[in-house]
This record gives structure tokens, sequence and C-alpha cells, in this order.
């Protein structure tokens, strides 16, 4: 049961006032991320959400437990829930199996239990292969997986993840989002999703709370905050977007209401939005070249 | 639940538990002794007063001290870190022949006493028949000798080589520990390696070489058996040789002065931390992140070779000598002649230290006196760290200075405010056990395993432990799973800076032993001062043999994770 | 890799040496037969000393027979090391040995003057030959012969100077001379203001023109044997040490002018201070150690012995009633009083570039 409900918080580092009266309440099994530019305090609310902040002011719930609140404060590593940083911060004396059977053996689990989970684990990030290697062995995209199983060893009813992605290339990228949003439907569980990265944001969310400066300017699915972006901060931030809807399958996305149809990754299937920026939009001039009609 | 919420609320934090006893600590045992020594030195008559500090700061050859202090100190610091600097980065990071045998060469210094290292540059360096100097003249064929030890200049040369490996053991573990992909990218920018060597690598590494430079300067102005040496036959008195003369007058207005003299080294180890702490402001650059990458190693390319040969005549000049000196010393009969003369050779010394009673026994006390220090004060030092790197605590820095000023009082002046305070007029009578020698090496010496365990924690990146609470780890079990073994060579490394000072002790040791807490600093300091150069010779030796094995032991124990 | 095994040959060598030491074993044993048992008294007494350590263990084999039933301690330092500690715990308000055997007269009469001293009348005063307190609160135990050594090895006799006056004054020695130091040595002090007494201010004066270094006595006597000093001014007994013990050619040189004993005090702590409130056992101890007996542990440990009846000298030394013919008076009571003038005096004309 990971309903939470986040209740007036408000943050203050010195005079500055990083989070004002945020009020949210995520559904269980949702698929919510923050999304802002650097320094709006996205990551901030996250941290209060692990613990790892007290909000000076406000409640935090997590399911029926009040985690955060006048006079109460389960520090972080009493609420349960696992995390993924953004320096993935795996453990670099530790090879991927301890890595990941860590929270397992704090939870004083037998060792053979441990075993199987670790390595269930490991399986649905793709790494039960490297197990015994250390951190400083594997690649980027590698160690950010243990990252994953750490946070996921655990079987939390809430997962965090502060901007994961934001250290690996672009394939990987896409990658790492796509599984990633595999194990979200596969483990139903919540998971609050910190990013800048408008296009993270869309693929991957049931929900998307813009945030800036503190405060939230806007909330809602991915096709309501594209579609229909309140104007002002909202829609400057985000950009123009053309949204189209289409139909994902056998490797190919056809675009309704055309008859034209691309490439796409065959793990998709079945109706889908599809989100084209004005600058993404090219046209071939007589010479052959490739020119971009809008630019940002 | 609301029960549970309530017992969440009230539950002490270990954490602060352990900060608050370590501080309490800290508190009885060394800021209370120090402080009644100086409360004495305005209060000597009863009521507040000035005249001790008067008569001690108006006094011109006082002044002259001070001076003395701060010119060798400096230099020695300076001279110190530039030497440490290139000697690290060699040894840590690049592809120079024999770098494994290097990093132990130069740390030898560290492990053996300064006074015997003092006496050896005496024999070598001494302008009427220093041996290196009647060397020097003949081979060059010059009127006079070279070089005159006696001398300000002398007295620097002494105390950089036995004060540098305080730099170059904190340098070369930051070097060691940084993230290589910090240089990549500035050689993929287009830097050249001695630009990147310069721009990124060198200020990368500002907080540790300012922590080494603190280091080294609050230990050169501190020392006392290399002033006491070299300094006094050519007149060059230091803030400590002069704190002993007042010391050793044995009246109350000897240990006021003493006192009073001693408040400027205090406030000079302050001033120091102060500045160093500016410098650094808030450039903590942390080198060890979550994201794990391969130490890589510089090619040297056609410079490997005259490097190799450099630093070899380096480690030749700075402790083959001296070292050799040492053992020289330790097998001759007649210092007035050479070794080889006939009848010369001797391994009487040898015999006396291994058959001696009270040596070994002393040599056992020694061991378990430093190994207590070492461990109790390595503890106090991950705790303190700890509090100042990952606390918001307000005044989190003032165990920090605590320690740095424990560091820059002369040791005389610990040993007399821990007799006069721990003899059981204030509640705790601790006098001639081991417990107050080991006090009085933690306050000596613990400013070593600080820097280092600081230095260590602040390259490790916040999230690392974070990962850890959020698993479900307290504290306790945070520090032991993931704090301490990331910070662990750091932590061996403190340790046995630590250790070996306390290892060889000798002035504090001397006031505060009794007849079954001998220690081997104070059977050096009989044999030194009661006419047997050569038997102080071969315990320097035996230490010297004894600590390298031990070093070596660890490294191949622990696969070259640890040594220092 | 190579050094690596060159280490390793060497660590070999070392430990060899150390087993060939231990087999060496300890040779030295008392021997001597102890006339006087004092098995009526017992406890535990602990003595602070200046003697060196190697006299000290013998005379703790000696003391055992002497004493069955005492627990006899050292606590061994130099006379700095040991004044600064009693002024410490002075401080705190107990000391932590029951007998003082340290330093010159003086630091007995400041001792005597801060009430901390217990009287004891010694049963055989007639036979000391030098100062005592009249009232019983110190005696003189051991005599530390301040004189001149050279190294014949480097230097003729005839080349240095044959005394005190020379020493100052004899400019060709300019640089190649050392002492210990008055700020730090009780004996070095004691000398000193004798010679002050003996050649007034202008001696000091001259010390310091001649640039002699001032350190401890070891590393002067090392100076002297690798030829960095001509001649030193030194306790008599490192010496002699040095030439029974390891063959050495230091010579002494009793100097024209007189040598300085100082005779150095043997003095019991009062009850209220003492560490072990034993004064029955200390008063046998101090007995013991101004006995014939007692002396004679003195004349083996390279110093003189106090009383006119003990024959034996020390060795390589000179007769008790030889050295005494020949002397320069110390003013005991002056160097108590003047000793912050004195040192201040020698600090500026000597210490100070």
């Amino acid at each position: 049961m990971s309903t939470i409900r986040i209740e007036h918080i408000t943050k203050k580092f010195g005079d500055n006032v990083i989070i004002r009266d945020f009020c949210a309440e995520f559904e269980d099994g949702k698929f919510i991320t923050f999304l802002g530019a650097s320094g709006c305090g996205k990551t901030t609310m996250l941290r209060m959400l692990a613990g790892f902040e007290k909000p000076d002011s406000g409640e935090i719930h997590i399911g029926d437990r009040l985690v955060s609140g006048e006079g109460v404060f389960v520090p972080p590593e009493k609420r349960g829930i696992g995390m993924v940083f953004q320096s993935y911060a795996v453990w670099p004396h530790l090879n991927v199996f301890d890595n990941v059977a860590y929270p397992l053996k704090l939870m004083k689990i037998p060792n053979d239990e441990i075993r199987k989970r670790v390595m269930e684990t490991l399986d649905i990030v793709h790494i039960a292969e490297y197990a015994k290697r250390m951190p400083s062995e594997l690649s980027g995209g590698q160690q950010q997986r243990v990252a994953l199983g750490r946070a996921l060893a655990a079987e939390p009813n809430l997962l965090l993840l502060d901007e994961p992605l934001s250290n690996l290339d672009a394939k990987l990228r896409e990658e790492m989002r796509y599984e990633i949003k595999e194990i979200h439907k596969r483990l139903k569980i919540t998971v609050v999703y910190v990013t800048h990265d408008q296009s993270e944001a869309m693929t991957m969310s049931d929900v998307i709370y813009v945030i800036n400066e503190g405060a939230i300017e806007q909330a809602g699915s991915p096709v309501e905050i594209y579609g229909n972006p309140k104007q002002g901060f909202v829609s400057e931030f985000l950009g123009r977007i053309n949204l189209l809807s289409g139909e994902a399958c056998d490797g190919k996305l056809k675009l309704c209401d055309t008859e034209s149809s691309m490439e796409c990754d065959a793990r998709f299937s079945g109706k889908t939005m599809v989100a084209i920026r004005p600058d993404d939009i090219y046209a071939i001039s007589e010479d052959g070249r490739f020119v971009q009609i809008c630019s940002k | 639940m609301l029960t549970k919420q309530k017992s969440e609320k009230f539950t002490p934090d270990v954490k602060w538990l352990f900060i608050l006893g370590i501080v309490a600590f800290l508190l009885v045992f060394q800021v209370f002794p120090l402080l009644y020594l100086v409360f004495r030195a305005f209060f000597g008559e009863g009521h507040f007063s000035f005249d001790s500090f008067k008569r001690i700061y108006s006094y011109p050859l006082n002044w002259q001290c001070l001076k003395n202090t701060l010119i060798t100190s400096t230099f020695t610091m300076i001279f110190g870190v530039c030497i440490a600097i290139p000697l690290a980065w060699l040894v840590g990071r690049t592809n120079l022949h024999g770098r494994r045998f290097f990093r132990t060469i130069f740390v030898t210094t560290y492990m053996v006493p300064p006074y015997v290292g003092a006496m050896a540059w005496l024999r070598l360096l001494n302008p009427t028949v220093g041996t290196l100097n009647v060397f020097l003249k003949n081979l060059l064929g010059l009127k006079s000798m070279p070089f005159n030890i006696y001398s300000v200049g002398g007295l620097i040369w002494v105390l950089t080589t036995f004060y540098y490996p305080y730099a170059f053991i904190t340098i070369s573990r930051a070097m060691e520990n940084m993230d290589p992909s910090l240089e990549e990218s500035s050689r993929i920018s287009g830097a050249s390696p001695l630009k990147t060597l310069f721009n990124v690598t060198l200020k990368l590494m500002l907080p540790s070489i300012v922590a080494a430079a603190l280091l080294v300067f609050v230990a050169a102005a501190s020392c006392y058996g290399i002033p006491s040496i070299i300094g006094a036959p050519g007149k060059i008195y230091t803030v400590t040789t002069r704190i002993v003369d007042y010391v050793y007058v044995g009246s109350k207005e000897g240990l006021s002065d003493a006192t009073s003299l001693a408040v400027f080294l205090m406030a000079l180890a302050f001033l120091i931390l102060y500045i160093s702490e500016f410098a650094v402001g808030k450039r903590d650059y942390i080198t060890v992140s979550g994201k794990s990458v391969r130490p890589a190693t510089v090619d040297l390319g056609k410079w490997r070779i005259p490097l190799t040969i450099l630093v070899s005549i380096f480690a030749f000049i700075i402790v083959g000598l001296p070292f050799a000196t040492v053992f020289a010393t330790s097998f001759t009969v007649n210092m007035g002649k050479s070794i080889f003369a006939k009848g010369n050779f001797t391994l009487k010394y040898w015999g006396i230290i291994t058959s001696r009673r009270t040596i070994i026994k002393s040599s056992l006390n020694s061991v378990a006196a430093a190994a207590l220090a070492a461990t109790f004060g390595i503890i106090v030092c991950i705790i303190m760290a700890y509090l100042l790197k990952r606390t918001r605590a307000r005044g989190r820095q003032i165990p920090d200075f605590l320690i740095t000023v424990g560091s820059g009082t002369p040791s005389v002046v610990i040993a007399l405010a821990l007799i006069m305070t721990m003899s059981g007029r204030f509640g705790i009578s601790i006098y001639n056990t081991m417990a107050i020698m080991i006090i009085a090496y933690m306050i000596k010496y613990m400013l070593m395993g600080m820097r280092t365990v600081v230095s260590g924690l602040s390259q490790l990146s916040l999230d690392l432990e974070e990962a850890a609470q959020i698993c479900g780890a307290g504290w306790l079990r945070r520090l032991k799973d993931v704090l301490l073994p990331l910070v662990l060579p750091s932590v061996v490394a403190g340790w046995f800076l630590i250790f070996m000072p306390c290892f060889y002790e000798l002035t504090m040791s001397n006031l505060l032993y009794s007849d079954k807490t001998k220690t081997l600093g104070v059977e050096l300091y009989l044999y030194q001062t009661y006419h047997s150069q050569q038997t102080a010779a071969a315990l320097a030796g035996g230490i010297l043999i004894v600590v390298t094995i031990l070093n070596l032991a660890l490294y191949k124990l622990t696969k070259g994770k640890f040594s220092i | 890799m190579k050094l690596t095994k060159k280490l390793c040959g060497l660590f070999t060598v070392g430990a060899l040496v150390l087993g060939l030491g231990a087999c060496g074993g300890d040779a030295s044993g008392g021997g001597k037969d102890i006339s006087v048992v004092n098995s009526d008294v017992s406890g535990k007494v602990v003595i602070y000393t200046s003697m060196y350590e190697d006299i000290i263990e013998n005379m703790e084999k000696q003391l055992e027979k002497a004493f069955p039933n005492v627990d006899v301690e050292f606590f061994q330092g130099g006379s700095g090391t040991i004044q600064s500690k009693i002024a410490a715990e002075m401080d705190a308000g107990k000391l932590g040995c029951d007998i003082l055997m340290v330093a010159e007269p003086s630091y007995s009469l400041e001792l005597k003057e801060a009430g901390i001293l217990h009287k004891y009348d010694f049963s055989d005063k007639s036979k000391l030959v030098f100062d005592y307190d009249p009232e019983g609160y110190w005696y003189p135990v051991r005599v530390c012969n301040m004189v001149l050594a050279y190294n014949p090895d480097k230097y003729d006799k005839s080349e240095v100077p044959q005394s005190m006056k020379a020493f100052a004054e004899d400019r060709t020695m300019k640089g190649k001379l050392s002492m210990s130091n008055p700020l730090t040595s009780g004996t070095a002090y004691s000398s000193v203001v004798g010679l002050l007494d003996k050649y007034g201010e202008d001696y000091i004066k001259a010390l310091g023109e001649q640039e002699v270094a001032i350190e401890s006595g070891s590393v002067a006597l090392t100076k002297l044997e690798t030829g960095e000093c001509s001649e030193i001014m030194v306790l008599e007994e490192s010496v002699l040490k040095k030439r029974e013990e390891e063959n050495s050619t230091l010579e002494v040189i009793y100097p024209e002018d007189g040598s300085i004993p100082v005779p150095s005090p043997i003095m019991i702590v009062d009850d209220e201070y003492s560490a072990n409130a034993n004064i029955e056992a200390a008063e046998a101890v101090e007995e013991y150690f101004l006995s014939k007996e007692g002396q004679k542990m003195i004349v083996d440990g390279w110093m003189y012995a106090v009383r006119t009846d003990v024959e034996e000298k020390p060795y390589d030394g000179i007769a008790l009633t030889e050295l005494l013919k020949n002397t320069i008076p110390v003013d005991w009571e002056k160097c108590y009083r003047q000793r912050e003038e004195i040192r201040t005096m020698f600090e500026e004309y000597v210490t100070v570039q």
C-alpha cells in the first residue's frame, strides 16, 4: 500500500525557499515524474520523500504511515523504500552480488533465500552473468543496473529515482528507459522519478508534475501536459509539440490518419501517442539537403 | 500505529551519542589540562596578571626563537611539499621503475625517531670533520667545507628530510584515489600531460596539498629533537628548545614561562589551520564517487629511465646516506675511526639491545601503548571527521581545531599539564599508568590520523552512504559496511601515522613513565643521553627493521591495498 | 623486484644479528656479599634519580639483597626532566617518589624551603667530606666531578687547554669546544656558578666569545670521539664509563685551576607528599646509600664517594683525597638565590648569537 500524500511541504535552506507549500497525492502503483529545470527543487522534494532532508513544515505520508510531520521524523533507513542515485552510488568495495544483496542482509533473511532473491533481481535488471564482478569492471550502464537491482531487491513499495539516466549515453538511456518502465509494469510499485528530460517524462510517466521554483506548475498525464500546457512557464519550458495518435506493430509505427509509418523498437506494440517536436521536422530541399523547418 | 510513531520520535540517535562521547573525552583529557596550564600562566599568583606573558614576550632572545621557528617551519613546509608532490605523482601515477620500492623508501624517515636521524646528519655534515663534507671537499678540491649543518639552512634541511613524508603520505594517497576521468577529459580537450598536471591534477589535489602543508608545518614547529641537536651548537634556538629550557628549571615560574611561550605554538597551529581552511574553502572535490573507475597510469615515455635515476639519487641522499650512517654507527666501537679499521667493528650493541631484559620489556610496552593510542586515536579521528564532513552541527569544526592545537603544543607541555591535572586532584587519577601515556600520545599525534581520515572522507561521495541508508542501514551499520571499508586505506594509513611516532616517542614518555610502563623512547633517550650513541643507533636500526618488515607484511597480506 | 630481494637479504642478516645477540645473554651478576640485611623494613620505596641506568641496574640487585622485603623502584631521568616532573607533581599536591637523588644542593635548598623534605639524622655524619644540611634534610650521596676531556687519537695533550681558565680563553680553540647546558643540567649550572665566583663575569663572557657549543654530554662525547670537538667540559664519570666499558681512549684532564666536584644530594620526601608514606623504609634506604657499603656502589658507578673512609676509587679515576686537593668551590646558597640572574647572564653571553 503505497499511496503517498504530501501535504503543505515547505523547505528552506537558510533564507532560500527551495520548496513552497507542496501538496500532492500519488496513487498506488503509478509512475510519477517530477519534471523541471535544474535547481527547481525537484531533487530536494525527492530527498524529503526519502528522508534525507527534513521538511520545515508540512506532512508526508507513505501508505498509512506518517513519516514526516510535526514532531515526527522517520529516518530514511526506516522508511523501507528503494532509491537509485544519479551517480549510481554503487559501492566500489563490494561485487555486484553483494551490492544487490545488501538490503536483504540488513533484513536478516537467511542466506539461501538471499541468494535466490538476488539472482532473481539480477535477472530482472539483466546482469545475472556479472554477479561476481566488481563495479569497476562494469560499464556505466551496467553499474546503473546494479544500482537499480539494489533498490529493487528488498521489494519496496516505493521506488525513487533521481535522474538515473543522465550519466548514460543516448542509446543506453533509451534502453534503460524502456527497462525501468517494464520493471514498473511488472512489479506494480509506486515510482517517483526525477528528471529534467521531457522525453523521459513523456515516455515513462503516468503523472507528470512540472515543478518550477519549488512549486507545482502543472500536474497531469503526459498527454494533458504536452497537449495542453498551461500558459507561461510550462508551455515555455516544454516548447511547442505536435501530438499525433499512432499504432505500433511489428517494429513499425504507423501514424493514424496518415499512410506514413516509421521504424520503431520491435518491443513496442499497441496504440500510442507520438510526440513530434517542431525542430525535429526536416524538409528536403531541391538539392537533396535536409533543412530544419523550425529552430528552437 | 500511533505509539510506534511516538517511539520513533524519542529514540536517541546513536550517532550523536558517539559524537558527544568523543567530544566529552576531548574536553576532559585534552582541553581541560591544557586550559588549566594556560590558566595558571595568567593566574600564577592568585590573581589575573599578564606579567608572565610580558616577561616572556619582551625578552629579545625569545623573539629570536619565535623568528627561527617561523622561518624554519615555513621553509620546511615549502620544501617538504615541493618534494612530496612530484614524488607522490611519480610513485603513484606513473610507470616509474620500482614504484613500489620507492614508495616504501620515501616513508622510511617517518619510521625512525628524528633525533637519531639528526645525529646521523650531524656526523655527515658537521663543518669540522663531517664525513660527507670531507668527501666533497676532497672530491671538488675545495678550500673549506662545503656545508655547515649548524645553520638555519642545515636545520631546515634536516627538518625537511624528516617531515616531508607527512606530505608525501597525504598527497600520494589522494593522487592514487583520484578519478582519472577528470584528467582524461582535460587531455581530450587538448591539454598536454604537463598542462593537465598543473591545471587539473594539482587543482583537484589542492585540499590534500594544503592538509599536507599544515601537517609539515605543525610537525616542524613543534619538533624538539632536531633543533636541540642541530640548532643548539649553532646557537639557533627555537620556541621548543626554549620551552624546554624554561621547563627544566623545575620551578613554578619556569612552568608558567614555558606555558606562556607554548601559547605561541598553539596559536600558530590554530592560525595555520584557519588559513588552510580558508584557502581550501568549500572546494572539497569528490574524487571517489559511486561511479567506479579503474586507476590510470601515465606513461613517462623516454623520461622513464632518467626520472628513475633522478629519484634513485634523491632516495640515496635523503634516506640512504643517513640510514647507512645510523647502521654504521651501530657497528662501530670507536666513532673516531673508520668502521673498517682493525677491531673497530662490533656486534655488541646489537647484542645489548636484543638481550637486555628492560629493552625487550620496554619494546612490548611501546607496542602496546602505541597500538592502543593509534586505535583509540583513529576511532576519535573517524568519528570527528564524520562530524566535520557529514553533519551540519554548529561548531563541528571545533574538535578538528582541538586536535590541531594539541599537535601544535610541545610534548613537554602536554606531559606536564597531564601530570598536574590527572594525578587525582580533579578526581581523575591515572598518573603512573599506561593510560596517561596513551592519552598524551593521542593529544600529540592524532592530527596525522585526523587529516588522513578527513581527506579520505571528503573524497567520498555522500551518495554511497545514503544508498546504504535507504537500504535500511542505521548509522553504525553504514559506518561499518560502507564508510569504513571505503576509507579503510586512509584509516590504516592514519593508524600507522599515529602509531609510529608514539612507538618511539621520547619527551612525554620520559616524564610520564613509571617502573612498569617504561617505553622504547625512554630507553632510546637513556642510551642517546648516557654515552651510548651506538646502542641508540642499534635500537633505532632495530626499530626501522621491525617496522619495515611489518609494513611489507601488511602490503603482502592485503595484496597491496594497505601500507604506508 | 631485485631491490626487494636485496631488502629481504638485509632482513635475514638483521634477524641473524638479533639471534646472535640473544645468544650472547646477560653475563653480569652481583656476586658481592652484602653484610647489612634490613629485613625489618618493608613496603615500597620509589626513588627519582639522574644516575645512569646501568648503575641503577647494578644497585637494584644489591638493594634487593640488602632489603629483601622492600620493593625499591627507580625512575631515571635527567635532572631537568625530574625537576620539571616534581614541579608538576607539587602542583598536583603529591609527589610520585619517596626518595630523591638528583642534581645539586641548591635544588635541595629549594625543596627544603618548600617544606616537602623529611628530616633524618644520619648516624655517621662525621665521615662525610662534603657539605650537608645541619638539620638533616639532605646529605650528599655521590660526587659528580666536572672536568675537561680530550681525544688523544686526534690531538696531543699539549695542544689542548689544561685549565678551566684556558678553556674559555685559549682562542686557538674557538668553535671546537662543547659543554653541557647550565639551563637544563644541574651539574653544569653549579660549575658555571663556581667559575663565576672564581673568575667573575668575564669568564662567562669569554665562553661566549669562544663559541662554545651548548649540548648534552653524550653528543659532546661523540663529537670528541669523531674529532669535531677538541676539548669538552664534561662530567668525569661519563668519560670513565666509556673507558671501562668501551675501551675508549678519551682522556680526562684534571684542570690545573681545579675540577668542580658537585656533591649530589639524597633527600627523603615528607610523609605528607611522598608516594608511599613509607618513611621507615626510606630512612633505612638512605642510611644504606650513605653507608660504606652503599658508597661502594657509587664508586662502581664511576662517581666519587662522599666518605673519607671509602678507599676504592672509580675505574681510571683518582683517589678522593687527591681530588679534594684541587677544586673550585661552589656557593650553594648563591646557586639557589641568584639562579634567575645567573641563568639570564649565561644566556645573554653564551646562548645568544
